[in-house]
């Protein structure tokens, strides 16, 4: 491996794949130290579930065959860490879950597909929670992931493993999923810019499902530039997901320097009242990233946006319903390990309750609760209401302002096992992420600055459909002002 | 309202899922606490709630069977695979 190589993981997406092209230096040097700090950073973080060794080596002779061709490969020998709830040809694909181990996914997710197609090597599954559901990776059916920047806290969730590879250097994108805040969430505890889109304009043919209304696939990268540059390749219809948008993806590429000048930011109103409050050292950042958006020249004003005090509990009534129907396929007929039984409901029963964890089982059971007779117009049928009410309310706010601001998270990553115990806390850690989630609406996640014990701290912006472009330069404004991208955690890796 | 370790055991039923007695107090208990914190939603006025638009339809695309085996790779992923079909467990049975 040259030294080069090495040092291109810690640079720019952009700049490592322009010296692939020009084949200043080989893919498969690339790719070999991506792979050295993939075990360097494995039994650390517990970020990985799988590392695809002799795949991403021949895959990365495949790339630099095609940079001697000429091929225009805008991510060409990147390396890429893909999260186990999103499905990789001939690697296995687990979603964290004991339920699916030694499933082997037959074919490629869209999302990896597409960048793959782009010259993205992909060199690792990542560990996440069990089918996408928790805030902390603490749900993981194999082992909890550790944030690089304090191995005694959690990276966030349920895309922490993607997070926290990324952090520490292994790898310098990596994907994930978005369902109520799984990919802003750890970017934001580990460092990272990482974005959901507007509903529909990423595929999710491939992906495990959870909560179909809600999930969506997404990226983690150290820069904004990264991150957007992910979501160009990774966007537009696809015949085989028949959510996705039809209509033009939006360049996110071309004003992602612009100026913001004139641009109507909303600090919402609601983060200030959020149910536990905001960490101090998160409230600091959100003034000082309102004063860096006034001083670049955008208008700053509070809005609100009433229902957002509603959202977790929408949030967790609705995409539980969802969960208890699309985790019945885990059966053991149709997909998951099977276990025994003498009858096939006691298969089904045997296989479910030895296969999933607490976690996933508490979901099930509230959502399976939500919808039963009896209970269903008072709970998930409310819920369902005020989620359209939430829409309506976040209509009437883009009506006076371009873009709203808010934490990602109400506090920096805390300590492993804090919350374990009282599941309803770890539900109210995603207050702001869930919003945009109930409402289809895309959000982008940036690095704004520091704890006073040096954890990182998040914002987000939320925009209406389609404003992506908008969001990333927002970001982007941001993270020059925040001046943290150069900044690393401790660790062997980096 | 409180969930109780009778309600538990149903919706387990409903879910497919065997929890031991354990596992029903905990799930009482917690669950309990989610679902009245989660009653929050019955200060929305009912008027509002009138009002709210359905979620819109997800589109439709044409019914059209595309081509293509499943592949070796999905059999291997099969518990048992036999004579060109999925091998699954008596479905009639007496229980």
């Amino acid at each position: 491996m040259s030294r080069s190589a090495d040092a291109l993981l810690d640079g720019p997406v952009s700049d490592l794949a322009a010296a692939v092209r020009s084949r200043t230096v080989r893919a498969a040097d690339v790719v070999e130290a991506s792979l050295a700090r993939v075990h360097l950073a494995s039994d650390r973080l517990g970020a990985f579930l799988h590392v695809a060794g002799a795949e991403a080596r021949r895959a990365a002779e495949e790339v630099d065959r095609r940079a001697a061709a000429g091929d225009a490969l805008p991510l060409a020998g990147v390396p890429l860490a893909v999260k186990d709830n999103i499905n990789v040809a001939g690697l296995p694909s687990t979603a964290g879950s004991r339920l699916l181990e030694g499933f082997v996914a037959p074919d490629d997710a869209t999302c990896v597909a597409r960048l793959v197609r782009a010259g993205a090597v992909v060199v690792a599954k990542t560990n996440c929670d069990e089918f996408g559901m928790g805030s902390s990776n603490e749900n993981s059916g194999f082992r909890p992931v550790r944030n690089p920047w304090d191995l005694t806290r959690v990276p966030g969730g349920s895309s922490g493993g993607s997070a926290a590879a990324v952090a520490a250097g292994a790898v310098p994108l990596a994907l994930g999923t978005d369902t109520g805040g799984s990919v802003r969430q750890p970017a934001a505890l580990c460092g990272l810019a990482g974005w959901k889109p507007t509903y529909g304009r990423v595929s999710r043919y491939g992906l495990i499902a959870f909560a179909s209304s809600f999930d969506q696939a997404g990226a983690l990268a150290r820069t904004v530039a990264d991150a957007a540059l992910a979501f160009a390749l990774m966007s537009g219809v696809d015949a085989r997901d028949s959510t996705t948008l039809a209509t033009p993806v939006p360049d996110v590429l071309g004003g992602l320097g612009g100026t913001i000048a004139g641009t109507r930011i909303g600090l919402l109103a609601e983060a200030e009242t959020a149910e536990g409050g905001l960490h101090p050292d998160v409230a600091a950042s959100f003034e000082a990233t309102a004063a860096a958006l006034r001083s670049a020249g955008a208008t700053v004003r509070r809005v609100s946006v009433p229902r957002v005090s509603m959202a977790v509990p929408v949030y967790y009534l609705t995409a539980t319903a969802e969960a208890s129907s699309n985790l019945a396929r885990f059966d053991g007929v149709r997909y998951g390990a099977r276990k025994g039984g003498a009858t096939l409901s006691e298969l089904y029963r045997t296989t479910r309750s030895t296969g999933f964890g607490p976690e996933v089982k508490r979901r099930i059971l509230l959502g399976t609760f939500a919808l039963s007779s009896g209970y269903h117009d008072a709970y998930y049928g409310r819920a369902q209401k005020v989620r359209a009410l939430l829409a309506r309310d976040f209509a009437a706010a883009f009506g006076e302002v371009d873009a709203i601001l808010c934490p990602t998270s109400p506090e920096p990553a805390f300590r492993l096992g804090a919350k374990t115990g009282d599941p309803l806390s770890m539900y109210l850690a995603d207050v702001f992420t869930v919003p945009p989630s109930l409402a289809g609406l895309p959000a982008v996640s940036v690095p704004s600055g520091f704890s006073a014990d040096g954890l990182p701290i998040g914002m987000q912006f939320v925009g209406p459909a389609d404003s992506e472009p908008l969001l990333f330069r927002l970001a982007r404004a941001v993270e020059a002002a925040a001046g943290v991208t150069g900044r690393r955690p401790p660790g062997p890796v980096t | 309202m409180k969930i109780d370790r009778d309600l538990v055991a149903k919706v387990a039923r409903l879910a497919a899922l065997e929890l031991s007695p354990g596992e029903e107090t905990e799930l009482s208990g917690q669950l309990t606490r989610i679902v009245e914190h989660f009653e929050a939603l019955r200060a929305v006025p009912e008027n509002l709630l009138a009002g709210a638009p359905d979620a819109p339809a997800a589109p439709l695309r044409a019914d059209a069977a595309e081509g293509g085996s499943p592949g070796r790779l999905v059999e291997s992923n099969a518990p048992e695979f036999a004579h060109g079909h999925f091998v699954v467990p008596r479905v009639v049975s007496r229980d």
